[in-house]
């Protein structure tokens, strides 16, 4: 489960390529070769379709081995290069968060972008690394995550309270016997005590 | 029956044979015995002439009927063949319809000479005086037809009703089918089926993106968050208006799916804890119990304790008591002596 790449596009009316404005990818577990073609493919994929994603709309397209997830929201698009186990959820909140952060970042100066920006975001590049894991991104997943956990301590709890019950229950059986024990034998000593005036 | 006929034959015999061989004679020369009068002897060879005409006309037409009923049956075995293979490729439509268009029209023009015969035949009965043998032949024959009829038809019965049912199944899987391949352009069936349409040519450069991505995008429909679409190069803009709004609904569905998810685990946890709370209480109060039964036995044992203390304080104070009794009983004896000696 592995994010490859985020952009961050413009998207501009149909009839324009999207314009780049950040770009973190991860092609570490690609051959040395192949890394620099995989970011122009991961460029070109990512321009077109961003095109292609009408604004509000979210959009999933399957891309060879990679599922390719983009988010349009008002011109500002989001790209997202997961492989097919990645949650889509996740991915979209990961977008969603991207997103806002841009605009919390850059406000409005993206409007203006005409070229691809060639400037790394930092915030971009430490989403790629933290958002590996889909939990971190999709907090409905992390709570789900953590309820089962606690779910499962629970069911180990329920066990051994299981077992102490059944410890306890041996114990008042043994205790019920000692009881019956004692009593006996109190009642023996009063028999040897009571009848000795013979002897 | 048999007897009476035995004796019948045995009885009849020659004249049967004459007119069996009258009748010979003059199917050979029919032209000159037909203006031969026949008179009042003719009356009996007649009945045997015309009987034997009747006779070998109704047999011409019952083989006649039989082979038309066998040849049908061939027919019918090879349309069912044809409806048997339920492929979606090759669909012999049409040669199954001219099959059983032709088989219906045969099983029908069937019927109606099997109604002919068995009419000339009741008419022949009636107007000329034939044998119980030969209408009960006839009778046979005409029913064995009929029966062969009736075989065929129910056989043609089912045929039909398995070429409707592979029909549905074949609309079924065209619907599958057609539904994924009106969104990818890669599917075999593209070629076959003109359902789906094909991508325009006039986008070369993203076309084999969209290929590669409508390829596998039919391997993302039936999964379970569904999400998956294919890029508005295919087919008609509308159809993918109509899958944007779904995807957008099915994030949202997938989210709130979600939430109800986590919404049911807490609720279980929930459940877990108050099960568990019970189950302490129980096992406290088990506790409590023995706790009472220690006591119990505490309070035994102290009391037996304090019996058998007593007992030894018993016990060691008798050994005092009798060596005073046997000091009463040593003075006794010391008395007994002194009287005695």
């Amino acid at each position: 489960m592995k994010i490859t790449a985020l952009l961050v596009l413009k998207a501009a009316p149909e009839t324009t390529d999207p314009v780049i404005l950040a770009n973190a990818s991860d092609v570490s577990h690609f051959g040395y070769f192949q890394r620099s073609s995989v970011k122009e493919f991961v460029v070109f994929v990512g321009r077109t379709v961003a095109s292609r994603t009408p604004p509000s709309q979210r959009q999933s397209v399957q891309h060879e081995e990679y599922k390719v997830h983009a988010y349009n929201r008002n011109g500002l698009c989001a790209v997202g290069f997961m492989d097919d186990h990645y949650p889509v959820r996740s991915a979209f909140s990961l977008l969603n968060q991207v997103i806002d952060e841009y605009h919390k970042s850059f406000g409005e100066t993206w409007r203006s972008a005409k070229e691809d920006s060639a400037q790394p975001w930092p915030y971009l590049a430490d989403a790629l690394t933290k958002f590996q894991d889909p939990a971190e991104a999709d907090k409905l997943l992390k709570i789900q995550r953590e309820l089962d956990e606690t779910k499962i301590i629970l069911h180990k709890t329920i066990d051994s309270v299981l077992a102490r019950g059944e410890k306890l229950d041996s114990l008042v059986e043994k205790s019920s016997d000692l009881s019956m024990a004692s009593q006996m034998f109190y009642k023996q000593a009063k028999k040897t005590n009571s009848c000795c005036t013979i002897l | 029956m048999q007897a009476r006929h035995g004796q019948s034959s045995y009885r009849d015999r020659t004249d049967e044979f004459f007119g069996v061989v009258e009748s010979r004679r003059r199917s050979i020369a029919p032209a000159a015995e037909n203006n031969v009068p026949h008179g009042g002897g003719g009356g009996r060879r007649e009945d045997p002439r015309s009987a034997a005409a009747n006779q070998s006309e109704f047999s011409k037409r019952a083989s006649l009927i039989g082979l038309a009923i066998h040849q049908t049956s061939q027919k019918l075995s090879k349309l069912a063949q044809l409806a048997k293979r339920s492929s979606v490729f090759d669909d012999p439509t049409r040669e199954i319809q001219e099959l059983t268009v032709v088989i219906k029209q045969e099983i029908s023009g069937l019927n109606g000479a099997l109604l002919d015969l068995q009419a000339v035949r009741n008419s022949h009965n009636d107007e000329s005086n034939i044998s119980r043998d030969t209408t009960t032949h006839s009778a046979t024959v005409v029913d064995d037809l009929k029966n062969r009829l009736m075989d065929t038809t129910k056989e043609f019965k089912d045929v039909l009703t398995l070429r409707t049912e592979n029909m549905k199944i074949q609309e079924d899987r065209m619907k599958k089918f057609s539904l994924i391949s009106s969104k990818e352009s890669a599917n075999p069936f593209v070629r076959q089926r003109p359902l789906a349409s094909k991508p325009s040519p006039s986008q070369p450069a993203p076309l084999p993106w969209a290929n590669g991505s409508s390829s596998s995008s039919s391997q993302i429909v039936p999964s379970r968050q569904g999400e998956a679409e294919s890029s508005p190069l295919l087919q008609q803009s509308q159809q993918q208006q109509q899958h944007m709004v779904p995807l957008q609904d099915t994030y949202m569905q997938s989210r709130a799916e979600a939430l109800h998810n986590v919404e049911s685990t807490i609720h279980e946890l929930g459940n877990i804890f108050t099960q568990l709370a019970t189950m302490v209480s129980q096992q406290g109060e088990i506790a409590i119990r023995i706790d009472q039964n220690m006591e119990d036995t505490l309070a035994n044992v102290e009391g037996a304790q304090s019996q058998l203390a007593r007992y030894l304080n018993s016990i060691s104070s008798n050994r005092w008591l009798m060596i005073k009794i046997f000091f009463v009983l040593i003075a006794f004896l010391m008395v007994f002596l002194f009287f005695v000696a």
